[in-house]
């Protein structure tokens, strides 16, 4: 299968009072087309600042990332916002959505930004609230809405505008579990049904295993990659496990 | 650490929202200060004039006909008076002074007084701005108001001719500049003061002796006061200081008013900035202040420590305004002197005055962070809401204290009223400060509506950027309300004054027009025989009709109620036929016939509701040492021709005027054009006819512009001081809106992640800016017609008589000028969004 994401030897670093300090140390790593990657580690191992690197949020201070064809570094910021936003979508794990805009204006952002008219996919937005489950609120405001609600309300958003890739930042951190159950499964239902790419960063290991594959990340650095293989059970045995093994 | 130190830091952490408030709070200041200064200069500027006009007289003995004046006899009457101890007589005549001839000839229209400078010397020292005053036995000399020869370009040394004298009459050397007082006070500076045997040599018919000012021995008035009354065998009058003191303040009464109207509304618009920023900043530290709580701060120790900061913005920025109000009174004093549009001495600074405007700067900040420090101290101990979202509290809710702010800025204004010694109606200000601060307190929440409808070319124009923009603005309905109050009531005063002057101007050209039948007329100054000289000016060519006008005084009876009145003797015909006069009451062809039957006055009606005089009422004029005669009020004009202090005069036929007193001069004729000649030829010719027989040509058009040119002078600087209002509301807009971008980081980031590009962002912020720039501006052309109206509707003045006339231009012009501006203001904090890194937006950090 071809490959959809292609990272090669990223290095981000952050000046800290004088001296700078390397966070991420040459990840390189590859997504093929409806694959669901999961990227795991430790609070502070740079999971985020790799995701943010692979959805052009940052520019690595080497390496570069190639996202459907297109190398992000070389974009002009114009270049750059357009790839965001037919390339990619993004769940962060709280705060995602904008206060003033109801559930449906949410959804719709993505092509309100692109200046697509609203009216012409709102059967899209009809859609991709449908598949989350809250046809029902559609007018309903942020703040209206429990805290699992608003993370479907943002994986909808992601959903909307059929990103080659979704880039999901601990999007269940923040919620209980049987709730975080809830949006994980969703996520699987788009990979299944739609054949989503997706890379889903968080530190549980019960979410990340519903990926195909696991990429493990200590100190900036992809130390190990667990291969689970697409499975409706989501098992998290055998991933734990393993990360035992590595002392995790 | 110390409360102190906490409020301190707090503010210092935000330097530029800090900075602007400051500047917000020393601009209103600085406005009030300088405002104070000024009506302060203006009324010691008075006071003075009056001081050296009077210099060591005691009494001032005037002809009651300025344009006869008193005799030779009479003056010597008054020399010789017991207890008179010196006497000096004033002569004075309007006429026109020209350079030389030559290529560049050039006139001046000037009232010119002449003195005897033997006697001046006991009665009054001239102040000069340069040179040196008229000197004993060298006549040809005369000194020029300042101002007046600055603004016509002569200098010390030139030399004038009085136009249309005799021919042997000498050359006049301008020797010395008068100060704006004393004689220099008079007829707003235009004046020229000389020797008075030459101005009186110099025509046929000498300058009417209009006044003996008189030096008493020390306690003797009383005795002085009774040998006039016995002794006097002609029409006279008797003023003091105070008298003139009144005379020459009447002319400037509006100007301390409105000035200090204007100090008011830069504080109410400082007021709603003061409020919104300390709320702002309350609500940025929600959670500080809810850790704060955790922490053990009681409420009051946490509403103290807002207050506090309320307290040292107020200090820092009243201190600055002080400071700043002292350049801007020295600004609006240099205006005022150079204009000549008010009579301004030297910048005084009165430390009185400063105290007060630092004390209403601070106190007004204290109040305004009231609200805040209230708000700050209902924060329950761990609030983890996000800020802005407060729920549970309505819009009026919020907005009541600020109502009651502005209420209080109202009343302080009150209180503090009789420092700038204003004698304008203190119900108008108060009406129209109020009728703004209301519109201002409306517009909080009209933006979401009328939001709504002026978005929709933002959203064409700048797509998302435009609509997220709109949608910002009902984030926070009070802040974004308070902020587009300010700008409101800043802008509305802007439309405001553009509507008050509108409406004077239009009053003004109807005014003229209505009293100068043909639109055109020849000044005389001195009365000539009328039957000698109609036949010169209907000789004009293009002449239709040239209709005499002979105006003197008399006095008026209305039941035992007697009252100087000036008279006009109009042929009736002439104003009937070309459509003057205005009729407000009565049947305009009985009136006119009966004013051709005789018998008949027609009264203005500015005159008529002072006195409580109707129609068909009848009343006595009597002239002093003539026979009274009964009148008839036949008719109510809306404008008469101006009498000899300016008031309207009553108007009857010249035969009546014959007949009854043997009025057989005139000084004006109106020259009512034939439509063979065009109105520019006709004007030149007018000119060569008033130059040859030493008058001044008038023509309505001109007239309408003289009155007005002060009034729009005025009108000018008022609107500058009303443009720092504007810059204080605009001052909130970055404010507001730096905030709001601090606060929505995090926002900006996700929308950017969605493919919102650094210029979709921008767009968004200056969008915001914008909408509540054309809100603010649209409803500002609104509050400031009604502004206008209400100082239209309140005032007494004949200035607005022909009621209120909407400028629509200037109201399109404020409404784009809103927008501009707020534009503009947006233009930083939109350059700060677009500067946010996504990732540390990400993070919920700036
Ligand atoms: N702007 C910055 N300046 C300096 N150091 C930074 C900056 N941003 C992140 N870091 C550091 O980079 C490292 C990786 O951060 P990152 O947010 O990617 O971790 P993470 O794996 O996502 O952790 P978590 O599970 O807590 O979200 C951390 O040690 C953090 O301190
Ligand atoms: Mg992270």
């Amino acid at each position: 299968m071809e490959s959809i994401l292609e990272a090669r030897d990223l290095v981000k670093r952050y000046p800290v009072g004088g001296s700078e300090v390397e966070v991420v140390r040459g990840v390189s790593l590859s997504v093929k087309r409806g694959e669901f990657v999961a990227i795991m580690g430790e609070s502070g191992a740079g999971k985020s600042t790799v995701l943010h690197l692979l959805g052009g949020l940052d520019q690595p201070n080497a390496g570069e990332v190639i996202i459907d064809g297109v190398p992000f570094g070389s974009l002009d910021d114009e270049h750059a916002s357009m790839t965001r936003r037919t390339k990619t979508g993004f769940v962060f794990q709280y705060f995602n959505l904008l206060p003033i805009l109801s559930v449906a204006e949410n959804v719709a952002l993505p092509f309100l930004i692109a200046g697509v008219s609203v009216a012409e996919k709102r059967s899209r937005v009809e859609e991709v609230l449908e598949m989350v489950g809250l046809s029902e609120k559609v007018n309903h405001r942020p703040d209206q809405l429990s805290a699992g609600e608003q993370q479907r309300v943002a994986i909808a958003r992601a959903l909307a505008g059929e990103p080659a890739i979704l880039l999901a930042d601990e999007p269940t951190g923040n919620l209980d579990y049987a709730t975080g159950a809830e949006i994980l499964d969703i996520l699987w239902d788009s990979s299944e049904r739609l054949g989503q790419t997706i890379v889903l960063v968080t530190h549980d290991a019960r979410a990340a295993a519903y990926a195909d594959r696991v990429l493990i990340v200590r100190d900036g650095q992809i130390i190990d990659e667990v291969r689970l293989g697409r499975r409706a059970n989501h098992d998290a045995g055998p991933l734990i496990a393993r990360l035992a093994q590595l002392g995790l | 650490m110390r409360l102190s130190a906490l409020a301190w830091r707090s503010l210092a952490a935000r330097p530029l929202r800090t900075g602007l408030t400051l500047l917000g709070i020393a601009l209103g200041v600085a406005l009030v200060a300088g405002t104070f200064l000024a009506n302060q200069a203006s009324a010691e500027a008075v006071e003075r004039a009056a001081r050296d006009l009077y210099g060591n007289a005691d009494l001032r003995v005037r002809s009651f006909d300025a344009q006869i004046g008193l005799t030779q006899r009479a003056v010597d009457t008054l020399r010789t008076l017991d207890g008179v101890e010196a006497a000096a007589v004033v002569a004075e005549r309007r006429l026109t002074l020209s350079t030389l001839p030559g290529d560049n000839e050039r006139v001046f229209p000037l009232l010119v007084i002449g003195v005897d400078p033997a006697d001046e010397a006991a009665v009054r020292e001239p102040a000069l701005a340069a040179g040196r005053y008229l000197s004993t036995g060298a006549p040809n000399e005369i000194v020029l108001g300042v101002a007046y020869a600055r603004e016509k370009g002569l200098a010390l040394g030139d030399e004038l001719l009085l136009t249309g004298s005799r021919t042997e009459a000498p050359v006049l050397t301008i020797v010395g500049l008068l100060e704006p007082t004393g004689f220099g006070a008079l007829a707003n500076g235009a004046v020229g003061v000389m020797d008075r045997s030459v101005l009186s040599e110099a025509f046929d018919v000498p300058a009417p002796i209009t006044a003996v000012d008189l030096v008493v021995v020390e306690g003797e008035i009383d005795v002085v006061q009774e040998g006039i009354n016995r002794e006097m065998a002609e029409p006279f009058v008797v003023e003091t200081q105070e008298d003139a003191a009144a005379e020459l303040g009447a002319a400037q009464a509006g100007f301390a008013g409105i000035s200090f109207l204007f100090g008011l509304v830069a504080l109410a618009v400082g007021a709603f900035v003061v409020t919104n920023t300390l709320a702002m900043t309350v609500s940025e530290r929600t959670r500080e202040i809810g850790l704060l709580r955790a922490a053990g701060m009681v409420r009051r120790q946490i509403r103290n420590l807002v207050l506090r900061q309320g307290l040292y913005l107020g200090v820092i920025g009243a201190g600055l305004g002080v400071a700043l109000g002292v350049a801007i009174g020295a600004a609006m004093i240099a205006i005022l002197g150079a204009t000549r549009t008010v009579l301004v001495s030297g910048l005084p600074i009165d430390s009185q005055a400063l105290a007060v405007a630092f004390l209403v700067g601070v106190a007004v900040t204290m109040f305004a962070s009231w609200t805040p420090a209230a708000d700050a101290a209902a924060v329950p101990t761990m609030d983890t809401l996000r800020a802005s979202q407060r729920p549970g509290r309505s819009l009026w809710s919020r907005l009541r204290w600020i109502a009651i702010i502005e209420v209080a800025v109202l009343v302080v204004g009150l209180v503090i009223y009789p420092l700038t010694r204003g004698t304008s109606p203190l119900a108008t200000i108060v009406v129209a400060v109020a009728v703004l601060v209301g519109a201002g307190l409306a517009a909080a929440f009209a933006l979401e509506p009328l939001g709504r409808i002026v978005s929709s070319p933002f959203t064409w124009f700048f797509g998302a950027g435009g609509y997220l923009g709109r949608a910002n603005l009902s984030r926070d309905r009070a802040r974004a309300g308070l902020t587009v109050a300010a700008m409101t009531v800043a802008l509305g005063a802007v439309v405001a004054l553009g509507t008050t002057s509108a409406s004077a101007d239009q009053t003004a050209d109807r005014w003229v027009n209505s009293i100068m039948p043909g639109g055109y007329a020849i000044r005389l100054p001195i009365p000539v025989p009328i039957d000698d000289f109609t036949p010169v000016f209907a000789s004009v060519t293009g002449t239709k009709v040239a209709s005499p006008v002979a105006l003197f005084p008399a006095v008026l009876d209305d039941d035992g109620v007697r009252r100087e009145v000036g008279m006009a003797a109009i042929d009736p015909t002439t104003f009937e036929d070309e459509g003057s006069l205005i009729m407000v009451e009565g049947d305009r062809g009985v009136a006119f016939e009966a004013l051709r039957d005789g018998g008949a006055v027609l009264i203005p009606q500015s005159f008529a509701s002072r006195e409580g005089l109707t129609i068909h009422r009848n009343v006595t004029l009597d002239l002093p040492g003539e026979s009274a005669a009964g009148f008839e009020i036949v008719g109510i004009v809306a404008y008469s021709l101006p009498g000899r202090t300016g008031e309207a005069s009553v108007i009857m036929s010249l035969a009546d005027a014959e007949a009854l007193w043997g009025v057989t001069d005139a000084s004006l004729w109106a020259m009512v054009r034939q439509p063979t000649v065009t109105a520019a030829t006709y004007e030149g010719l007018v000119a060569a006819a008033a130059a040859d027989n030493a008058g001044e040509p008038l023509s309505a058009q001109q007239v309408a512009d003289r009155l007005t040119r002060s009034l729009d002078e005025l009108i000018g600087l008022y609107d500058a001081l009303a443009l720092v209002a504007v810059l204080i509301g605009a001052l909130g807009i970055v404010n507001t809106l730096s905030l709001a971008v601090s606060e929505r980081v995090r926002e900006i980031a996700i929308l950017r992640a969605h493919g919102m590009t650094v210029g979709q962002v921008q767009a968004m912020v200056v969008a915001e800016a914008s909408i509540m720039g054309l809100v603010g501006g649209l409803l500002a052309a609104g509050a400031g017609v009604l502004m206008a109206w209400a100082i239209v509707a309140t005032s007494s003045h004949a200035d607005f008589a022909a009621g209120l006339v909407i400028p629509w231009p200037l109201l399109a012009a404020v409404a784009l000028m809103g927008l501009g501006i707020s534009a503009l203001a947006g233009v930083y904090p939109a350059r700060r969004a677009a500067k946010l890194s996504m990732v540390a937006g990400l993070k919920g950090y700036e």
